[in-house]
């Protein structure tokens, strides 16, 4: 149950991070910040998704974590960070034919690790873990 | 390998929230368990068995 308030109080301080950052930015928002913000957005979404499930557990009398959603998270990590070594190279490649600051590509990449992760756990946890 | 905890359940007159909370695993563990989608530890087959009163090669039907 701690583990879900705490979720709850980082995805807080991420909306309320943004907020800070969408009034400071001011008119200036450039399709790049659009981009980040609409990607914070959806893991914000999907956080609140997998805090939702995790109270609706804690609810129930369920404990909020078991060996299923233990393997599901060791795969999500296999899976993602395997991937993100592939997703490095792609945004250095892109990098070298774009002009994009440093700041910008190490952004856009550490969200892109967000987004893959949220996408492996997605497929994971539909399909299942089986004969492992 | 299949397994027949939705037979047993029945039997018993469980639903999957009452099982997860007998073997103390989330309900969507069950769901997995049921769809054949998750294959469990020992530990997690044995208190299954345990709380159906039958042997774990009862409960999980092991393909050769």
């Amino acid at each position: 149950m701690k583990k879900t308030v705490l979720l709850f109080v980082i995805v807080a301080m991420v909306a309320v991070a943004c907020v800070f950052w969408f009034i400071s930015s001011g008119e200036g928002f450039s399709s790049t910040d659009m981009f980040q913000f609409s990607i914070i957005a959806l893991i914000l979404v999907f956080a609140i998704f997998v805090g939702y499930k995790k109270f609706s557990s804690a609810k129930r009398g369920e404990p909020t974590e078991d060996e299923l959603s233990k393997k599901v998270l060791q795969k999500t990590a296999a899976w993602s960070y395997y991937i993100s070594l592939y997703m490095w190279v792609a945004m250095i490649y892109i990098k070298d034919r774009m002009t994009m600051d440093t700041e910008e590509v190490l952004g856009t990449g550490i969200l892109a690790m967000a987004v893959c992760f949220g996408v492996c756990w997605l497929i994971i946890n539909f399909k299942g873990i089986k004969n492992e | 390998m299949n397994n027949r905890i939705k037979e047993l359940r029945a039997r018993y007159n469980l639903t999957q929230e009452d099982l997860a909370k007998k073997v103390n695993v989330r309900r969507e563990t069950i769901v997995f368990l049921e769809k054949n989608k998750y294959n469990p530890s020992l530990k997690l087959a044995y208190d299954i068995s345990k709380v159906f009163e039958a042997k774990i090669e009862d409960v999980f039907l092991f393909d050769e």
